[in-house]
């Protein structure tokens, strides 16, 4: 019974750990995730997600630099328009850092792209991303 | 380079300003107008980054405009054109019919109460995202205060407190709550600009207060509530304006409320006194 139950929490574990490579697909309230990129830029668009036409930029300022997480979406039939937290992103040393980027009806595109932008201190690496409870592991800021 | 001939009247303040001004002057404000736009051409080609202005060369431009920029919208034509006649507003005026006919389009305020609405935020946040900046209208500097002031007879006291202090908040990014310093302010108050005592003594404030984050979830919605493309209206907000908007009887303008004169200037802006 032991060795059956702790086959079951290694397997776990393992899929865990495979899910949060990047690139990989994670399903979260119907929507199929999946994080494209992480970025650095000078000027980031304030777009909700899925996103619409909003004007309005953030700026990087001394000190300090955007960095910005893309990451696709494709709502399956289980998709609903429920409110979801904002995605937290995770650095090397533990600190997590909010986006002001949320999600609004989030069921009602088939398919899309969105811009999650972190001020992060300048030089910060990012290396998690989480969706409530999808987690992803960052490729490197290009 | 070309050169978009009602784009660059409207720039100098509009026909009746170009009638009255002397060749010279035409030819000097279309040569700083084709500067102007070879600079941001140049800018955009070479994929080079905006160059907010200073405070120092926004006020430079005060005297290169035939109004103020603290002007209410009610007041004012579109930039450079003569104002336009307005309907009259009915005997009893209702907040429907403010925003019908003296607060329209009304697009930011609408965007920036459905996107509360849709993020799940109470009644009186949508509300106040609702209101918040109606009173552009009237007048523009310290829009939070005087916001607060015409609406407060009529609505909820954390509502009022939220209008009143978003004002203050939007100068104070914070990563926690969702807001962020738009750039927007960078273009309108200059890249350098440190808000005044006042505003910097009230965020003292703020920061410690119980209701903090009223004005601060206002301030989070304003944020992304300029999108052009938006369609949005007053239908969804019927319900809340009916629980939580003391409509008074007599008609907005017309109940002795201690802002009932700000209504009535409001119905009538073209009132010489």
């Amino acid at each position: 019974m032991m060795r059956i139950t702790m086959g079951v929490l290694i397997s776990l574990l393992l899929a865990g750990a495979a899910a949060a490579q990047a690139g990989k697909s994670q399903t979260v309230n119907g929507l199929q995730i999946t994080v494209t990129g992480v970025q650095r830029m000078e000027k980031a668009s304030l777009r909700d997600c899925p996103p619409g036409t909003n004007t309005v930029n953030a700026v990087e300022r001394p000190g300090d630099q955007l960095s910005v997480v893309t990451v696709a979406f494709r709502a399956t039939p289980d998709a609903k328009n429920t409110p979801m937290k904002r995605p937290v992103a995770t650095a090397a040393d533990g600190t997590a850092y909010n986006t002001s980027v949320q999600f609004v009806d989030v069921a009602s595109k088939p398919e899309y792209s969105c811009e999650f932008v972190y001020r992060v201190p300048r030089d910060t690496v990012l290396k998690t991303f989480q969706i409530e409870t999808a987690k992803f592991d960052l490729p490197a800021i290009k | 380079m070309e050169v978009d001939r009602r784009a660059f009247i409207a720039s100098i303040g509009g026909a009746a300003v170009v009638a009255t001004m002397e060749h010279e002057a035409k030819a000097e404000a279309l040569e700083h107008y084709m500067e102007d736009k070879l600079d941001e051409m140049v800018a955009e080609q070479a994929g080079q980054p905006e160059k907010f202005p200073t405070v120092a060369e926004i006020e430079a431009q005060i005297e290169t405009r035939p109004y103020r920029r603290g002007t209410g919208g009610v007041f004012t034509g579109q930039r450079g054109q003569n104002v336009k006649r307005i309907e009259p507003m009915p005997d009893k005026p209702t907040i429907q019919d403010f925003f019908r006919l003296r607060f329209a389009p009304a697009n930011h305020v609408l965007q920036s109460a459905t996107r509360a609405m849709k993020t799940g935020m109470s009644e009186e946040i949508i509300l106040a995202c609702l209101l918040h900046d109606c009173v552009l209208s009237l007048i523009k500097p310290d829009h939070g205060w005087w916001g607060a002031q015409l609406f407060e007879p009529y609505i909820p006291e954390k509502s009022a407190f939220a209008i009143r202090y978003h004002q203050t908040l939007r100068f104070y990014p914070d990563a926690e709550a969702g807001y962020e310093y738009p750039d927007q302010y960078y273009r309108i108050f200059g890249h350098d600009y440190q808000p005044p005592e006042y505003i910097a003594n009230t965020y003292k404030m703020l920061k410690n207060h119980k209701w903090y984050m009223e004005p601060r979830l206002v301030t989070v919605n304003d944020l992304y509530a300029f999108d052009p493309n938006a369609k949005v209206s007053i239908e969804p907000f019927t319900d809340i304006i009916g629980r939580h908007f003391k409509q008074p009887k007599e008609g907005l303008g017309y109940d002795n409320s201690p802002s009932a004169h700000m209504w009535r200037t409001l119905a009538r802006p073209d009132n010489p006194l």
